[in-house]
């Protein structure tokens, strides 16, 4: 249908004084071009949506000529067919969803001009209110939509804007107002805006301003012929054309253009706002000169918090630290696994003239009581077996005679150590022994079946070898003589006096000590029955003798648990003696012990066991003494300087203990006769938690040979040189210095250790350790 | 020597501590890593035993074995070296050989801490992960029935006020008369809380500070920092960022001869003074800088000898009663300005709180209260009072708001709530709910220490030792080795990220009750929550 001839069709909008209802001005329209008119002339009163989707004319162009008052959404929707000429000013959001109509407004637009339109023109002669060309697209199937405004538009123009051209003329726009009005281009994505005039801000954000080039010239120029044209205006055109430096365009920026926030980074906020106002170094950068700069989580040198340290041979091992003659026992071990058997073995008789009687026979062992192999349930390295091999030690040679002379009074253990001592020493000790031979209660009193004579005939003729005694008995007199004569005396008398309880019958037993030493020089007959009261060491020594005499009932009582143990307690156990306690003895009778609690041991033999003091009626006044014994420091000294005393005279102990007070006074005689100032300060032992046992085999110990042994000591706190912490150590920091003087030492580089103690976790021996760094500050 | 087989009423073993160290033999390199790392030394190379048993089917040959040792990582179980699950070791582990793992009982250790008599102490939080402000949803979302705003869109001005202010016809009266005008500041309503100098490094502080005065001067967020009782480095006091800082001035009086000191060099008045009464994480107890910790730098800012120990007593020395405390306390560091600076005290939620607000009232100085709830975070303090004392925060603001709608001075006394914002990460959410509840503004601090500077703590026990000094990220230790670890350049280029995220998580809230200029405080019909009784409590909306 050709609706071209057909007169131009006015439609009132007003009907008998009543305004007509949007609802049926748009059906008399709709009906209207379906009929086939293409020229309408509406009188609007305030109607929604003049002019919009006229889609039944199909390609005819439809003619809208708005006259009266536009309603809101003039042209929405409007098709690209319709042209709207709105001689008036136009309501709000015209030319909403415009899909292609062109629409004039000959006045002014208000609020949300162009709204979401996709296509089409919408042609302004005068200014726009808020939010135009908001949400407008530009789909690219068809040309952009355009809007053109002669003069201003209102605040937040083209806001979420996603295409198309926006062109504000600027004319008649006064100056100090802004021609895109408050806060344009939020949230703008796509199009462009161009402008005339000022334009105090805009959503960085989100658009990029810039100046007008050639190609968008052209397009500019020829678009305003068109829209000047179109509104009548086209007398403007010189004047807006005049400069093109008045235009410039605001378009969206690119998703990969848009930046966020202040053009200052926080590196620049730092040297030009931070820095400059504070000063060099912050905010205490006046306080502090401490380097602040951030470090790796990781680092290394100074930057650590914890460092190695090769702490060898900073602490006693164990075994060492507890025996009381001093003998270095692992270094022993450790000589016998450098192949130096006889080295190891002669070592001993620097700390002990019996290392076979004593260490191998005699001695409770210290040493091994504290093996920290038991820790990890495995059996103390046997020092028995070395022991017995330093039969054949050779002693070391004494050193320059100095001509000094100590007399020692006893040639027991003591007395025979403080002696060797101070002749290895290069001094001159005298022993002067009572008895008729040397060695005290080893020689006199302490069972053979638990030392055999030939090793303590070795030993003892070894010990003769070296150091002169006389067999003289010392009197008070004799004493001050001796004082006279020596340098020093030191006492090593022992504890010869049997102490008795005071019981009635107590004139038939026999002292313990007595008893021993009768019964070693095959003297002694015991009975069937026996008592030995006390069941200490000594008591069981008894036991063992009188069992080997023939007695067939051994009873052992004792007013406590008994002290004894060890091999001493085994042997009497072996021979069957039965222990009783707590028992008090009551009386002894003819054959039997009767005791307190009624009950009545036969014992045709009664042996008291019940301790022994020293005989010190030689000893001056001047001498301390306490409870029987002479009082004296921790070296030996007693109250009378020139005098010093050791052994049972000073205090009961094991032979061990005798030993080692007998060294410690010597040395510190020699200290005094050389005048050097000696320390007896002695590194503390080790802690077993840092010794690895886990390295040795559990279950395949034995200790067949002193090889065997020296292979399972775990070489506590001295450095075994396996280089296990060479290879464990990550970053291969550490490293074996060997100076070439027969030492080394293992030396943890700080350029590369990083802390990480995996030395110390490995080290078999504990040698590593990691410490905290020192504070920087 | 004893074997060490023996056990005594506080060997633990591996499972009976919190936190179990997973060890991967297969995929670990030995490279020392994790116990280079370990803060607390929970980890070590240890040597093992491995032996294996090698029987023929049908006993053909004859039975062998044979015992190898190999080196691996080794969980200590002392409760000095118990792992604290920071999982730093997972961190550094290039193969992914190791993490520790949380016990999924209740641990053993916590029955033996107290060895020697001394009961545990911690730093961090509560340990507990419930959160009522949480809960609390948005419930009134403006859709038709009032303009809803957009929240990408909008131009916000999200700011509250702290002083007091004054209602219209006093400051006409007032200011016709040329009478004194209470200072008030427009600033930022998500406060950095009281951290102090000492309790944080350096490096941390340094940061915070130095991403305040980013937010502020380079995108306009007038953000502001409490400085904590441990004073403030003599170039900040004289520098144009105080007035970004809030002081703070407690129980030890730290620092506070150096800032009168600093007085006539100001250029800027501070933010604000705040007094601390109580914190929120451990109500009622003080705070002891001990002697170690106390180095040159810290010394010279809090204005004591180096290697002192530093008391913050539970209690202020010379105060009495309310009136006294908040009257004398008040005035005088008001005075020290000339009345120019907003004065307010900081107390822990209590149920005595009404008691303080309502002297407040009546203190024409008064510029506001910060209440600090049971789930604020310290540096160190007792266990039991971290986790038994205190009070929750969400009634106690409530009920602070609604006795000041009762005497008609909800406008003019602003109330800050801080303790457990932002517990779970919803920092903005649970902000928002307080502000709704009646807050004017909330103080934040642990969730910074979390965001900014990746604090490794959480609400089940993990790390948790800043009171020993030694944070694995170096953001409370005092140590070099440690916080040098932290960057304070990154820690404020995260702090200016959350306060952007912040902002913009707090304008998608409010954007849809419609809200831009001003904080919705007190609009308790915008939130709502499904527990009944917490509805009922707190007279919100119970939804459901």
């Amino acid at each position: 249908m050709n609706g071209a001839n057909k007169p131009t069709l006015v439609i009132p909008g007003m009907e008998k004084g009543l305004r007509v209802d949007s609802r049926v001005l748009e059906e008399r329209i709709q009906k209207a071009v379906a009929d086939g008119h293409r020229s309408l002339e509406i009188i609007a009163q305030g109607q929604h949506g003049i002019g919009g989707r006229l889609w039944r004319a199909g390609n005819e162009t439809v003619q809208i000529r708005v006259m009266g008052t536009s309603g809101q959404r003039l042209g929405a929707m409007g098709f690209p067919n319709t042209v709207i000429d709105c001689v008036g000013p136009a309501s709000d959001d015209v030319g909403w969803l415009n899909a292609g109509a062109r629409i004039v407004v000959r006045g002014n637009a208000t609020n949300g001009a162009g709204n979401a339109m996709a296509q089409g023109q919408i042609y302004v002669a005068g200014d726009i209110g808020a939010r135009g060309m908001t949400m407008t697209k530009h789909n690219p199937r068809f040309a952009p939509p355009e809007l053109w405004v002669l003069g201003g538009v209102g605040d937040s123009f083209a806001e979420f804007m996603a295409g198309g051209h926006a062109v504000v003329c600027g004319h008649g726009v006064e100056r100090e107002r802004s021609t895109l009005g408050y806060r344009p281009c939020v949230g703008m994505v796509g199009g462009k805006i161009f402008f005339r005039g000022p334009c105090p801000g805009y959503s960085d954000t989100d658009a990029v301003l810039g100046a007008v080039d050639d190609e968008d010239w052209r397009w500019l120029t020829t678009g305003l012929k068109a829209f000047l044209a179109a509104i009548d205006r086209t007398g403007l055109y010189k004047t807006l054309t005049a400069d093109r430096t008045q235009w410039q365009v605001l378009a969206a920026r690119r998703p990969h253009e848009k930046h966020h926030g202040p053009s200052r980074s926080l590196p620049q906020f730092l040297r030009e706002v931070w820095e400059a106002q504070l000063g060099a170094g912050g905010l205490i950068g006046d306080l502090t000169d401490l380097d602040r700069s951030p470090v790796d989580v990781i680092p290394t040198g100074d930057l650590r918090r914890f460092v190695p340290v090769w702490e060898n041979e900073k602490y006693l091992p164990p075994c060492q630290a507890h025996c009381p003659s001093g003998i270095p026992v692992q270094k022993r071990w450790a000589l016998i696994r450098e192949g130096n058997l006889s080295e190891a073995v002669d070592l001993a008789l620097k700390y002990t003239p019996f290392p076979a009687t004593v260490c191998g026979h005699l001695c409770p062992n210290l040493c091994m009581q504290h093996c920290t192999r038991q820790t990890a349930n495995l059996p103390a390295v046997d020092v028995t077996l070395l022991g017995r091999a330093s039969l054949e030690a050779v002693p070391p040679e004494p050193d320059r005679p100095t001509g000094k002379k100590i007399a020692v009074i006893g040639g027991g253990p003591a007395g025979l150590s403080v002696a060797w001592q101070l002749r290895l020493m290069g001094h001159e000790p005298v022993i002067h022994e009572t008895g008729p031979r040397l060695g005290g209660k080893i020689t006199e009193t302490i069972p053979t079946s638990r030392i055999p004579d030939d090793v303590l005939d070795h030993e003892l003729a070894r010990v003769e070898g070296l150091i002169h005694h006389v067999r003289k008995p010392v009197t008070r007199k004799g004493f001050d003589e001796l004082k006279k004569k020596y340098d020093f005396i030191v006492v090593a008398a022992g504890a010869r006096k049997p102490r008795m309880i005071d019981v009635p019958g107590r004139e038939r037993a026999e002292a313990a000590l007595d008893f021993l030493r009768r019964s070693k020089a095959g003297k002694a007959r015991v009975g069937r029955t026996v008592v030995v009261i006390g069941a200490g060491n000594v008591g069981c020594d008894a036991a063992a003798e009188v069992a080997r005499l023939g007695a067939e009932s051994i009873t052992l009582i004792d007013i406590q648990a008994p002290a004894s143990f060890g091999k001493e307690r085994e042997h009497a156990e072996a021979a069957g003696a039965k222990f009783l306690w707590p028992r008090f003895t009551k009386t002894m009778t003819k054959d039997a012990v009767e005791l307190t609690t009624g009950e009545v041991l036969p014992a045709e033999t009664v042996i008291v066991a019940v301790g022994d003091q020293p005989e010190l009626g030689f000893l001056p006044e001047g001498v301390a003494r306490e409870r029987g014994f002479v009082a004296v420091d921790a070296r030996g000294r007693t109250s009378d300087p020139q005098v010093f005393a050791v052994g049972d005279a000073v205090r009961p102990g094991l032979l061990t203990e005798a030993i080692g007070a007998g060294r410690t006074a010597a040395r510190a005689i020699d200290a005094l006769i050389r005048g050097r100032e000696e320390t007896f300060d002695q590194l503390p032992p080790i802690e077993s938690e840092r010794v690895k046992h886990v390295y040795f085999n559990a279950g395949a110990d034995g200790f067949a040979s002193v090889t065997a042994c020296a292979a399972s000591c775990a070489s506590c706190g001295a450095c075994r040189d396996c280089g296990l912490c060479e290879q464990i150590c990550p970053e291969g920091a550490i490293a074996r210095r060997d100076p070439g003087d027969g030492t080394f030492a293992y030396e943890a580089d700080a350029a590369r250790c990083i802390g990480c103690g995996f030395c110390a976790g490995a080290c078999p021996t504990g040698v590593w350790r990691l410490a905290e760094n020192d504070p920087l500050e | 020597m004893e074997p060490m087989g023996r056990i005594d009423p506080s060997t633990l073993s591996v499972r009976d501590l919190p936190w179990q160290v997973l060890w991967n033999r297969e995929t670990c390199t030995l490279c020392g890593k994790c116990t280079a790392v370990c803060p607390v030394q929970a980890v070590e190379l240890a040597v093992h035993r491995k032996r294996v048993v090698t029987a023929a089917v049908g006993l053909a040959e004859k039975p062998s074995q044979a015992v190898g040792l190999y080196h691996g990582i080794r969980q200590r179980t002392d409760a000095a070296h118990a792992c604290v699950g920071c999982g730093m070791c997972t961190l550094v582990c290039p193969n992914g050989a190791i993490a520790p793992a949380h016990s999924d009982e209740a641990d053993k250790l916590r029955f033996h801490v107290q060895q020697g008599g001394e009961p545990r102490r911690r730093g961090g939080r509560r340990n507990d992960p419930r959160s009522l402000l949480d809960a609390i949803k948005f419930v009134r979302i403006s859709m038709l029935t009032d303009p809803a705003l957009d929240a990408g869109r909008h131009e916000f001005e999200l700011r509250t006020l702290l002083g007091r202010i004054l209602p219209p016809e006093e400051i006409l009266k007032v200011t016709k008369e040329n009478g004194w005008v209470p200072p008030v500041r427009e600033i930022y309503p998500l406060v950095i809380g009281s951290m102090s100098f000492g309790a944080l490094s350096p490096t941390m502080w340094e940061g915070l500070q130095m991403g305040v005065a980013y937010l502020n001067e380079e995108l306009g967020m007038p953000v502001r920092i409490c400085t904590g009782e441990g004073g403030c480095p003599p170039r900040l006091l004289r520098s144009r960022f105080l007035k970004y800082v809030i002081l703070q001035i407690a129980s030890g009086y730290f620092g506070w001869d150096e800032i009168l000191h600093a007085l006539p060099e100001m250029q800027e008045d501070p933010c604000a003074i705040e007094i601390k009464y109580g914190q929120g994480a451990k109500p009622g107890d003080g705070g002891l800088l001990m002697w170690y910790k106390v180095n040159r730098l810290i010394a010279a800012i809090r204005g004591v000898p180096a290697g002192v120990s530093l008391p913050s007593p539970p209690t202020h020395q010379t105060k009495y009663s309310i009136e006294e405390a908040v009257a004398k306390m008040i005035q005088s560091m008001a005075m020290a300005w000339g009345f120019r600076v907003p004065v307010y005290p900081k107390i822990s939620a209590t149920s005595t709180t009404l008691a303080v607000l309502n002297n407040l009232t009546r203190n024409p100085y008064a510029g506001g209260l910060a209440i600090d709830g049971e789930d604020g975070g310290t540096g160190a303090a007792y266990s039991v009072s971290m986790d038994h004392m205190g009070h929750p925060i969400a009634s106690n603001v409530r009920d602070a708001y609604l006795n000041l709608v009762k005497v008609g001075k909800q406008n003019e006394i602003p109330i800050f709530a801080g303790g457990g914002v932002g517990k779970n990460g919803n920092l903005a959410a649970n902000a928002a709910a307080l502000i709704m509840l009646g807050a004017s503004g909330v103080q934040t601090g642990k969730y910074l220490m979390q965001a900014a500077a990746g604090c490794l703590g959480s609400e089940h026990d993990r790390c948790n030792i800043c009171n020993v000094g030694r944070c694995p990220k170096g953001i409370t230790a005092q140590d070099p080795r440690l916080y040098r670890r932290l960057d304070p350049e990154k820690v404020a280029e995260r702090l200016v990220d959350v306060f952007k995220g912040f902002d913009t998580e707090l304008k998608k809230i409010v954007a849809p009750l419609g809200r831009s200029t001003s904080l919705p405080i007190g609009m308790s019909d915008a939130i709502g929550i499904a527990d009944g009784h917490a509805a009922e409590r707190l007279k919100i909306k119970y939804v459901v």
